[in-house]
């Protein structure tokens, strides 16, 4: 209800816009029909209504997305707020568990590894917070040294396979040449890994997930992580990479996240001077995320 | 034993749930969607006590679930669970029909309490709802003691005795036994039984209650169900040795 709210007050200030830059350019052209003999004071008149009708555009369109950045932080609000409370609320319950009830060896430790993973999953999100602020600020410069591309993706496919079980035939990574390039190696990782920890969350049961790294042309070198999941629609393939932006629909809520993930790919990858994009060929397809950065000289 | 359902997509937590509930000793039984919690509740109902319910869940989200059962008629006591703990959230939870709300984090002992506090006020209507189904009017039956009352034959049975009523005598017990255990003035019961609403003698319902109790009573001189209110009317009683 809120949202057809908001899109409803939109839909008021973009009309509202348009309405006052038509009522001004109708008054203007009968100014310039009774008094069409004033040279320069017509042409004085004709720059200030460029002028205004150019703020009230701006005006509009600053308040257009203001309304819709509003409406994505009440989501990312929600999303946080589930993902920081959700692992605390499991740990705080298997604690009160193992000081409640007794129970055997196997049991204890049972809840000792769920209480541990939840502490993973929690200090997850808690990075990716804050790496959110990091890589979104200018200010802060990102502490650039010479590394190898290939080795830190190689690092991450790791990491991956045993964070979520992954059996080895259902993710796929070749070690190539070494890519050297100028990074923030803590960034890096952290973009590669949001990459294919989108690819596994997305892909549901039947995963398969291809990741490489690659040299373009010699200028770039490149990650490619291709899932076969559900794929992404020709017009969200830009929004994606947005803050807060998630997908609407069934496949969003079924998998829960931030809406930072990528948000904090695209940053790490214009702050080395690098892009990030997605391709998908529509819903059902599959897609592939790549990142690129600048090779080192 | 009383059977928990439980609504809950975050693995690590419902099975937590789970092991808990079970070790308070009630049937727990995991579902992971809204939609499948639906299924469950609106298929076989009466089949489960209490539900925890989350409210992010994929697809349907909780206060929708919630909603959707109260349309449906399911009206299982039904405490939600989650981390919304914003005062809009509560506020949606009730509107949405949920009878408890409790935001996580949550104390384990704190969430057994509440569930506890559900599962007694179910059984405390459920103690309370067998007197007023039979005293519903679809429900041709009424016992009591050792006497039925069986309104549509006309019949009052004590032990293998059978005693025809009258309509009205029928209407009048009907009546009183609708309004069990509360005093019954005799205006309101010519208004309700007779349809009357003008200023008749209300001593003639007196003559229908002294035919009743002869029926009734063991000793119509001391009655034990058909009981005098001093200045009002009636009082119907179906078990006098309780109130006792």
């Amino acid at each position: 209800m809120i949202g057809t709210g908001r899109k409803k007050s939109i839909a008021f200030f973009i009309a509202l816009g348009a309405g006052l830059i038509l009522v001004i350019i109708l008054l203007y052209v009968g100014w310039v029909l009774l008094g069409w003999h004033r040279g320069i004071l017509l042409f004085l008149g004709a720059l200030l209504l460029a002028l205004i009708i150019a703020g009230i555009i701006l005006n509009t369109t600053f308040l257009v997305r203001e309304i819709r950045r509003n409406e994505q932080h009440d989501a990312f609000i929600n999303a946080v707020t589930h993902e920081l409370k959700t692992p605390v609320a499991s740990i705080r319950l298997y604690v009160e568990t193992l000081q409640t009830r007794t129970l055997d060896e196997t049991k204890r430790n049972e809840f000792y590894n769920i209480i541990l993973s939840d502490s993973d999953r929690l200090l997850g999100s808690i990075e990716q917070i804050l790496r959110t602020g990091r890589v979104g600020s200018s200010s802060r410069k990102p502490h650039l040294v010479p590394m190898n591309l290939a080795e830190a993706v190689k690092e991450c496919v790791a990491r991956a396979r045993i964070l979520y079980h992954v059996p080895p035939e259902s993710m796929e990574y070749e070690p190539g040449p070494p890519l050297p390039i100028q990074g923030d190696y803590d960034e890096v990782r952290a973009a590669v890994s949001n990459l294919i920890d989108n690819a596994i969350k997305y892909s549901g049961n039947d995963m398969h997930v291809e990741v490489s790294a690659s040299g373009v042309e010699g200028k770039y070198a490149e990650v490619r992580v291709k899932d076969r999941g559900h794929g992404i629609a020709q017009t969200e393939l830009k929004r994606i990479f947005k803050r807060f932006y998630r997908v609407q629909g069934p496949v969003a809520t079924r998998v829960k996240g931030t809406g930072l993930g990528l948000y904090i790919v695209r940053s790490v990858a214009k702050r080395h001077g690098g892009r990030a994009w997605a391709e998908s060929a529509g819903s059902g397809q599959g897609s592939t995320f790549v990142i690129q950065f600048p090779m080192a000289k | 034993m009383s059977r928990i359902l439980v609504v809950e997509d975050e693995q690590h937590l419902a099975e937590g749930l789970r092991f808990n509930l079970e070790a308070e000793g009630y049937q727990v039984e995991v579902v992971d969607t809204g939609e499948a919690a639906l299924e469950r509740l609106l298929g076989q109902s009466q089949i489960f006590d209490v539900v925890v319910l989350d409210v992010m869940l994929p697809g349907k989200s909780g206060f929708t679930v919630v909603a959707e059962m109260r349309q449906a008629g399911q009206f299982v006591p039904t405490l939600i669970l989650t981390a919304r703990g914003h005062s809009d959230d509560v506020l949606q939870g009730f509107a949405s029909g949920a009878d408890d709300y409790l935001t996580k984090p949550f104390d384990l002992t704190i969430l057994i309490a509440r569930i506890q506090g559900l599962l007694r006020r179910r059984e405390w209507l459920r103690n309370a709802q067998p007197v007023q189904a039979r005293n519903n009017i679809n429900d041709n039956q009424f016992t009591f003691g050792d006497k039925s009352v069986y309104f549509d034959l006309l019949e009052l049975r004590v032990r293998e005795q059978v005693f025809p009523l009258t309509l009205m005598e029928m209407n009048v017990l009907r009546y009183l036994i609708q309004h069990e255990g509360k005093p019954v003035s005799r205006k309101t019961m010519l208004e309700e039984v007779w349809g009357l609403h003008e200023d008749t003698d209300t001593r003639a319902i007196d003559n229908f209650i002294v035919r009743l109790r002869r029926y009734i009573e063991v000793d119509p001189t001391k009655p034990q169900h058909l009981l005098t209110v001093r200045g009002v009317g009636y009082r119907f009683e179906a078990f006098p040795a309780k109130r006792d």
